[in-house]
């Protein structure tokens, strides 16, 4: 039967990949929704995190000059794809620490039943539930991209500060606009302000124009649209621009996308804010954004500066701890807690001298200072962006 | 509201989608009358006529209107590949088995997609383009012509079904496929010439989606099951009804917004499709019941 | 470490495979035995798993439930749950033809997904739910997959058997006399309808169940995981692919689609490292043409129907043509 002569020939193959030699390189996964929802996000996420391993490769490696290794796994933004690739990254390829997976609904599952019983440290770069806060992880499952919540509170106040009093709000359908949705609508509504119009939408649908004119039929000038600028939150912009609807548009680090530029005109998005995480330290984007546009990366796509710092702080981590996977998770803490010598992203040869003289190190990413909180979630720290020129730039930062 | 929102806003946007949905249903209806099964790998097919046709624009520098034809064209040829490589020697298996194969199909062509253009969402000219004011109603051109192309094409498939010798064979072949083998049609070629005017009506369904809104490798497959609605809506085996099906659905979709919540608005289309199999089970106009 | 390693994504693959098993043997009784062309899995996975989770997760604020219930009550609660949904869209559906029951059933499925997704009160919406116990969740990672893996397989058995033991029974011959010559089967008297609706919540039951471990395995049920792909249109894949009507055929048939979708993402990722990315797209492919050449060379599954009496009529044929004589 050539059928399972076939299949005989892809266990084969399987199984020559365990007979991988041991201890040659370091490996951690990369798990992303490549196939999938979103998978018009998940090869930047995946190229800006492969930077930070070859920024430790071409520094020097990692541990005694041994070779980083990124392992890419579609965890296909569902739990069955998640927990499957996951089982495979952590038992077949022998992972040290993981980065991922994307969708909320992937980590929590991966995490459940592969990462937190193995004792494998993730660090997710996009799952934005408030449920992974509340996961009994071991202290192993980390996020280097904010709760919703601070993020949409905090664009509610910049508004209003802004003088915009009334807005209509229009969310895709799953934890990421959701979450943001609801803490904006409450800080907004509780500072004072006016939410005339506030639906869901599903992604994917062609045509959003009888949601945007429910929405608009509230009497607002402003929308806010928190959704992914490369999928269903452009759609929208696109059919609002188009038709009229709206004079402003806001959205948050979703919507902070090259896309919208690319496809709409930035002459057409003179009227467009959009808000994203930032460090503390410009020069900390600045590093990083020289770096990816180097390789031919866009570095204001959705999600790569927390991909980004997810990879670059495991690399330390893993250094630090010596490529012990048990220590993995206290190290992740200890190289970004506030104190000690600041390092930057591609700071690697400074950062591993300095870790091998026992000195404290502080990372200050591209996306924050990723000081961890007891659940290993991020305070925020955010500004907002308009359109300049081919690409971002900051207006204000928020509080 | 008034009128003029309602027409500006609700309508006239559930047309123009409702015409793309008609475009693929015709095309679903047709599999489903002449060779018998649910084609999964429809929607699919229909996004790499698309991303052929951003080909010939970006390549070529022409217009999509121009890409269209190569690009409905091409999408032929490798819709009947398609049917010769993996289709055909099932041909006289149980009709589940090409369903499943529709859907290696699918999974397959979806892969092409994404490895020759990527998975970024992209446009065939960038910007925006406003919307003409015709007497208070605002309405794009190429929403016209999306509208026009569609009624063009359903006619002249409708014409060549009715008048010429092979649509007859087609027709023949969708009543009674015993009755028209022994009366001599040629089954190779009726079959070949379905999956040619399929493959046609599927690029034209993904460029115009495309025209109208984004490019994206996913695009077809999540337009799959809205096309199915519509297929069977409008009586599986009739092209009118499928066109009507498609209509109703687009448009069903836009004004669910004024009663629903908008995250429903996908289940629009099934709910109309359970109430009508509720009252009709042969769809609107009366279609085969297989 | 590394033999380690391979044993627990054996364990684990053997556990999604049982779980999928289960959905196949219920679809096996749909569609198999009784020709009911339900493409509407998903929907009762659905209502299974987080009928399971909502009755055994502690309590949440801001949505039903939380009941904390022991985890046999959930799942014998997911099965009852998934039965008691499947009884009226069974009743209203069944009278259509096979096509227009597998869109009627993808409809229904779809409307179950749009209400998993959007109702905060009762499934918190695009959250989902968390902290829904495992059975012997507690132990190390492998004896805990293992101590999963056999409650699985149990459950399994006790499905396999009793579906084995109905069909082998004088109901189990009046079900394909009723798929094979729904005429015949009505003119000598059997109540059609009322069959056929028994099969369908029967089998809905076992998909329900099958939901209720997913979500337990993975402490969490979140609505990406009903997906119309990964929960609907694979199973079909499984059991077309093992044997529709042989439910041994259905579970190797699980298996085998299985193993190619997991092991394919270990053959791509051979491919060079910067090609990491494409891999995973053509790893789809291969997906999508190792079917093609399983059905090319089994059309008729891997372990087919068993003929005791002559060809067995073609219930997916769409009636106006003679079944064709499978060989």
């Amino acid at each position: 039967m050539r059928t399972f002569r076939i299949a005989a020939a892809a266990a084969l193959l399987g199984a020559t990949a365990l007979a991988a030699p041991a201890h040659a390189d370091v490996k951690i996964g990369l798990l992303g929704g490549v196939s999938g929802p979103i998978a018009a996000m998940a090869p930047a996420m995946i190229d800006s995190a492969n930077l930070a391993i070859s920024q430790v490769n071409d520094a020097g490696g990692i541990l005694d000059g041994q070779k980083l290794v990124g392992v890419v796994g579609d965890s296909a933004c569902n739990p069955q794809n998640a927990t499957d690739a996951a089982t495979k990254a952590v038992n077949i390829e022998g992972v040290v620490a993981v980065v991922g997976p994307h969708c909320s609904g992937a980590v929590l599952a991966a995490a459940n039943s592969v990462t937190i019983p193995a004792g494998i440290v993730i660090v997710t770069p996009s799952g934005t539930s408030p449920e992974i806060t509340s996961l009994k992880d071991n202290d192993t499952v980390f996020r280097t991209v904010p709760s919703d919540d601070f993020q949409g509170r905090a664009l509610a106040r910049t508004l209003l500060e802004r003088g915009t009093k009334k807005v209509a709000v229009a969310y895709l359908n799953n934890d990421y606009g959701k979450g943001l949705a609801e803490s904006f609508r409450a800080e907004f509504e509780a500072q004072g302000g006016e939410i005339a119009g506030y639906a869901a939408h599903e992604g994917e649908k062609a045509s959003y124009r009888s949601n945007l004119a429910d929405l608009a039929s509230g009497g607002a000038d402003t929308l806010v649209i928190l959704d992914y600028g490369d999928g269903s939150g452009l759609t929208m912009l696109r059919q609002a621009l188009e038709n009229g609807f709206f004079e402003n548009f806001v959205g948050a680090d979703g919507m902070k996308s090259d896309a919208p530029i690319k496809e709409l005109g930035a002459e057409n998005l003179e009227t467009f804010l959009a808000s994203a995480p930032v460090g503390e330290q410009s020069t900390s984007l600045d590093a990083f954004s020289k770096a990816f546009s180097d390789i031919g990366g866009d570095p204001s796509a959705i999600f790569v500066t927390t991909s980004y710092d997810a990879a670059f702080m495991l690399a330390l981590a893993i250094e630090k701890a010596g490529g012990d996977k048990a220590k993995v998770a206290a190290s992740l803490r200890e190289i970004s807690n506030g104190e000690g010598e600041p390092i930057l992203p591609g700071e690697w040869a400074k950062a591993k001298e300095l870790i091998a003289a026992g000195t404290a190190i502080d990372y200050k990413g591209a996306a924050g200072e990723h000081n961890f909180d007891e659940a290993g979630d991020v305070p925020g720290a955010y500004a907002l962006f308009r359109v300049s020129g081919n690409g971002f730039e900051v207006v204000s930062e928020m509080k | 509201m008034d009128a003029m929102e309602l027409i500006n806003f609700y309508l006239v946007p559930g047309i123009v989608v409702g015409s793309i949905y008609a475009l693929g249903a015709v095309g679903i209806t047709l599999v489903f009358a002449i060779l018998r099964y649910a084609h999964l790998a429809h929607g699919d097919l229909a996004t790499f006529g698309a991303f052929l046709a951003l080909g010939v624009v970006t390549l070529g520098g022409v217009s999509p209107y121009v890409a269209l034809p190569v690009a409905m064209a091409v999408t032929a040829a490798v819709a009947v590949g398609i049917d010769r490589t993996f289709y055909a020697y099932l041909r006289e298996r149980p009709k589940i088995v090409t369903v499943m194969a529709s859907l290696g199909v699918a999974l397959m062509v979806r892969a092409v997609v994404q490895i020759v253009w990527g998975v970024d969402s992209q446009t065939y000219t960038r910007g925006i383009v406003r919307p003409e004011n015709w007497f208070g109603i605002r309405i794009r051109d190429r929403e016209i012509v999306t509208v026009l192309a569609m009624i063009a094409l359903v006619v002249a498939l409708q014409l060549f079904l009715k008048y010429s010798k092979w649509g007859k064979a087609m027709r023949a072949m969708s009543d009674n496929p015993d009755l028209a083998l022994l009366s001599g049609v040629d089954n190779r070629k009726v079959v070949l010439l379905t999956w040619t005017i399929v493959g046609g009506l599927c690029a034209a369904a993904g460029v115009f989606l495309g025209l109208n809104y984004e490019l994206k490798a996913l695009m077809g497959w999540t337009m799959l099951l809205p096309m199915f609605a519509a297929a069977i809506l409008g009586g599986v085996g009739r092209v009118e009804g499928a066109v009507l099906g498609g209509l109703i659905v687009g448009i069903a979709e836009e004004m669910s917004a004024l009663f629903l919540p908008t995250e429903y608005k996908a289940a629009t289309a099934f709910a109309i499709l359970l109430l009508m199999l509720l009252v009709r089970p042969t769809g609107l106009l009366k279609g085969k019941v297989l | 470490m590394e033999w380690l390693g391979f044993v627990n994504y054996a364990v684990f693959m053997a556990i999604f495979i049982g779980i999928y098993a289960l959905l196949a043997l219920g679809l096996n009784i749909q569609w198999g035995y009784t020709g009911l062309f339900n493409a509407g899995i998903a929907g009762f996975f659905a209502v299974g798993a987080y009928t399971s989770a909502i009755l055994t997760s502690p309590f949440a604020e801001g949505r039903v439930g939380g009941f904390d219930l022991p985890v046999p009550v959930g799942w014998l609660g997911a099965m009852v749950a998934a039965g008691l949904i499947a009884w009226p869209i069974g009743k209203i559906c069944l009278r259509l033809r096979s096509d227009y029951l597998a869109i009627a059933t993808i409809g229904v499925a779809e409307i179950i997904r749009l209400v998993v997704k959007s109702e905060s009160w009762l499934t918190n919406a695009a959250r989902g739910i968390t902290d829904i116990p495992r059975p012997f969740g507690d132990l190390a990672y492998t004896m805990s997959q293992l101590a999963y893996l056999a409650i699985v397989a149990g459950v399994l058995l006790v499905a396999y058997l009793l579906v084995e033991r109905q069909f082998a029974s004088p109901w189990g011959r009046m079900m394909r006399a009723i798929r094979d010559n729904e005429d015949a089967a009505r003119a000598m008297g059997k109540d059609v309808p009322y069959r056929r609706l028994e099969a369908f919540i029967f089998g809905s039951a076992l998909m329900g169940l099958g939901g209720a471990l997913f979500a337990h395995f993975n402490r969490t049920i979140t609505p990406e995981a009903i997906d119309p792909m990964v929960a609907t249109f694979l199973v079909w894949i499984m059991l077309i692919l093992g044997g529709s009507g042989n439910n041994r055929g259905a579970i190797l048939g699980v298996a085998v689609v299985w193993i190619i979708w997991s092991m394919s993402e270990i053959v791509t990722d051979r491919l060079p490292h910067e090609y990491a990315v494409k891999a995973k797209y053509l790893r789809v492919f291969l997906i999508g043409l190792m079917l093609q050449v399983v059905l090319r060379f089994r059309p008729e599954g891997l372990l087919p129907e068993p003929q005791k009496r002559g060809p067995r009529p073609d219930p997916a044929a769409s009636g106006a043509r003679p079944p064709a004589s499978p060989d």
